[in-house]
């Protein structure tokens, strides 16, 4: 277990580094910090795989340790940054995944030696398509807040010509946040909705009830009208720019207070609380 | 890459002596003149008299080598003159004006009032500011930098350039480039149209799969226009009141010239429209663009009034996804870049003070005595270095010993730089070769400890 605990301290240290560096370099506009916390986050991200692979062997999917839900959370992230980084080119969103990514890794600490029994019934197959397909959903919309965020700001100064300082001037075209808003709402709709059904069979054939006005599921099924209408109104009416941009952070917020706020404060099936 | 080093075609090797009649040694007392004018100094009818952009009177070499003089550049542009000239005694100057007057076929003393002559250090500094742009009308725009470039071929071509020269240039060219990466004096847009691009850069980030549509046909959105082009735009429509106008200019843009009644049909395709008509009146206004956004599904649309009164309704503006920049607008831009222009010309003048005197160093070290100085000590400094691990690796040894050593390694050093030292002695008395032998020497010992780039004078090995 010790081992375990080492490779955790080092995955920290990589990504606070990373995020330091990712700051440091936007702020400062220096391009060799940029590059180095990409290497640092992706050493980090290396690593945070190895440890997610060593702490399940022996394990099976319906019995494990609360931490891991958040360390595969705070995983799924930079797996979605990389993608996007890779398909789009955008660094600077690097400043929203690797501190993101780092405060699910901390707070998995809150959790350790608690651990979470799912429902027996077809865990294995229903892990993947509830628990993977709603990370990866989570983790998209992480991209279009932090990209949404960044629209707006530069939105902000274009339409009130406010003079662009060397930070502004190093930040991508416009179109590009845009890109990044599309990409998330157009793939994490369909997982989300896939994660969401998938939830209910999965209640229904272990509780032998769809719904059961858990808190988690009600503000769940909330995020999910929001998200169908973000995607509506993008394919079919060709929304885009400002109001997807915020529309993109309402979801990412009450997300985020749907992992943190419900899991921990309310009673719920979900719970990370100690039993 | 392996080749003969007598055939190499090198810019410093010497003028065949025929066309150099000199008589006098040339080395030591040489001194760099840069005798010029530019756009503060002369008004354009006087640059215009006495330009030297004329092709002929430079094929013949404004100012000849030879007489004092040993190497001569001379950059002419609409907006200066500048002749770099090397050569010993205080006569340089008069020379070489009245050289540059007899070639235009004017008088001396017309020309003394508008000139500016620079010597050592300060004509090092001057060229210097030229190259990165800091002396020119217009801070950091970058077309005098090639001017030069080409200057200096040119004089190589005429085997004008030596030891000297070569390498002022060539630190020019580094300064340049040093300031242009290090401080952002050339980073922002300072002409309206090309900040209306720089805009649209913003907006749209790559622009080849973008339109843009020019709404009447004025000079100023022409030049916007051609900007977009340049920075690659993938079509260019034009819709003017007069059809036969726009054609005109549709054509010239390789474009598509629209009917001025189909402007609300069409404009569904644009994403950057440059308006620039004579009308009163607004002719675009919120609510017929609302109707064109919906056509286009809400992609940006960019647009650009340079029309005085405006053409364009400015609520347009508080549409989403709809950015409208009008003139005064565009003039702040500019204005805020020419002051952060202004900011980092201090940071680059530094850079430029900076390297001036390394050359000014470099230059009074071309010499016999510096040089065998700085060739021995460099030996003395790599023998102690290495004495000193071998003594940390061996460990303690008795005094005798390292005398032994010491001394071993003084009659090597002495030994190893006793042939070049003679032969610099030697060559050094010669006319001509004495400036370009020690430089040699202190290229092939890096005893400037200059940083060669890996790729320098890749260009030279290519055409070996």
């Amino acid at each position: 277990m010790s081992s375990l605990e080492l490779l955790s301290i080092a995955i920290i240290m990589l990504y606070v580094l990373g995020t330091v560096c990712i700051a440091v370099g936007l702020l400062a506009r220096r391009d060799r910090l940029k590059r180095l916390s990409q290497w640092l986050t992706l050493a980090g991200f290396a690593l945070h795989t190895v440890m997610l692979g060593l702490s399940m062997q022996g394990q099976t999917w319906q019995i494990l340790e609360k931490a891991y839900y958040f360390r595969m959370l705070s995983w799924s992230l930079l797996l979605i940054y990389f993608f996007v980084w890779w398909r789009l080119r955008l660094e600077f969103l690097g400043l929203t995944a690797s501190p993101v990514a780092l405060v699910f890794y901390v707070s998995s600490f809150m959790l350790a030696d608690v651990q979470s029994k799912l429902p027996p019934a077809m865990s294995g197959l229903f892990f993947g398509l509830h628990i993977g397909t709603l990370f990866l959903s989570f983790s998209l919309m992480t991209m279009a807040c932090g990209a949404g965020m960044l629209f707006l700001y530069m939105d902000r100064k274009l339409k009130h010509k406010t003079p662009l300082s060397g930070f502004d001037r190093d930040l991508p075209a416009l179109s590009a946040f845009d890109k990044v808003n599309h990409l998330a709402v157009m793939a994490g709709f369909p997982l989300f909705t896939l994660g969401m059904v998938s939830g209910f069979v999965w209640a229904r054939i272990a509780w032998g009830k769809v719904l059961s006005w858990d808190p988690k599921e009600i503000i769940s099924l909330v995020v999910w009208c929001m998200f169908a209408v973000l995607f509506h109104q993008r394919l079919a009416l060709g929304w885009r720019g400002r109001k997807t941009a915020v529309m993109a952070i309402w979801i990412f917020a009450v997300c985020v207070f749907s992992l943190l706020g419900v899991n921990f404060l309310m009673t719920t099936h979900h719970s990370f609380n100690p039993q | 890459m392996t080749r003969n080093p007598e055939q190499a075609p090198r810019a410093t090797r010497p003028a065949d002596h025929k066309t150099h009649p000199t008589k006098h040694r040339v080395h030591m007392d040489q001194e760099i003149y840069l005798i010029g004018l530019n756009h503060r100094t002369a008004s354009v009818e006087v640059r215009e008299r006495f330009a030297l952009t004329d092709c002929t009177v430079l094929e013949q070499g404004v100012v000849p080598t030879g007489d004092g003089i040993s190497e001569v550049v001379i950059l002419s542009t609409c907006n200066r003159v500048e002749i770099m000239a090397v050569g010993n005694g205080p006569g340089v100057p008069a020379r070489v004006l009245d050289c540059w007057a007899a070639a235009r076929g004017q008088k001396h003393r017309d020309l003394e009032p508008f000139v500016y002559v620079h010597k050592g250090i300060d004509a090092v500094r001057h060229l210097f500011s030229v190259a990165s742009s800091l002396d020119s009308m217009v801070v950091g725009e970058p077309q005098i930098l090639g001017q030069l470039k080409d200057a200096y071929r040119k004089a190589v071509g005429r085997n004008a350039t030596r030891v000297v020269l070569n390498r002022l240039l060539h630190k020019a060219f580094s300064v340049a480039k040093r300031v242009r990466t290090e401080t952002a004096v050339a980073s922002s847009a300072v002409s309206i149209s090309y900040a209306a691009v720089e805009l649209a850069k913003r907006i749209f980030g790559e622009m080849s799969q973008y339109k843009a549509m020019l709404v009447g046909a004025g000079e100023m959105a022409e030049l916007a226009a051609t900007h977009l082009l340049n920075s690659g735009i993938r079509e260019i429509m034009v819709a003017n009141r007069t059809f036969e106008r726009g054609l005109q200019l549709a054509r010239q843009f390789k474009g598509e010239a629209v009917l001025f009644q189909d402007l609300f049909v069409r404009l569904a395709e644009a994403d950057i429209i440059i308006s620039s008509t004579g009308a009163h009146e607004p002719i675009i206004r919120a609510r017929d663009i609302k109707d064109v956004l919906k056509r286009r599904k809400n992609r940006p649309m960019f647009f650009i009034d340079i029309a005085v009164p405006r053409d364009i309704d400015p609520d347009v503006n508080n549409l989403d996804n709809v950015y409208l920049y009008d003139i005064d607008d565009l003039k702040e831009v500019v204005e805020e870049n020419m002051a952060q222009r202004r900011e980092e010309a201090a940071k680059a003048r530094a850079i430029v003070e900076e390297e001036a005197e390394t050359f000014a160093r470099w230059l009074k070290s071309l010499d016999l005595q510096p040089t065998i100085v700085d060739l021995l000590r460099r030996s003395e400094r790599i023998a102690q270095d290495e004495l000193a691990r071998t003594m940390k690796r061996i460990g303690p040894v008795d005094d005798a010993t390292r005398e032994a050593l010491q001394a071993m390694l003084c009659a090597i050093v002495k030994k190893v730089n006793h042939e070049p030292i003679t032969f610099l002695k030697r060559r050094f008395h010669e006319e001509e070769a004495g400036t370009r032998y020690i430089d040699i020497t202190r290229r092939m010992f890096n005893l400037d400890c200059d940083d060669v780039p890996e790729d320098a004078h890749s260009d030279r090995k290519h055409h070996a």
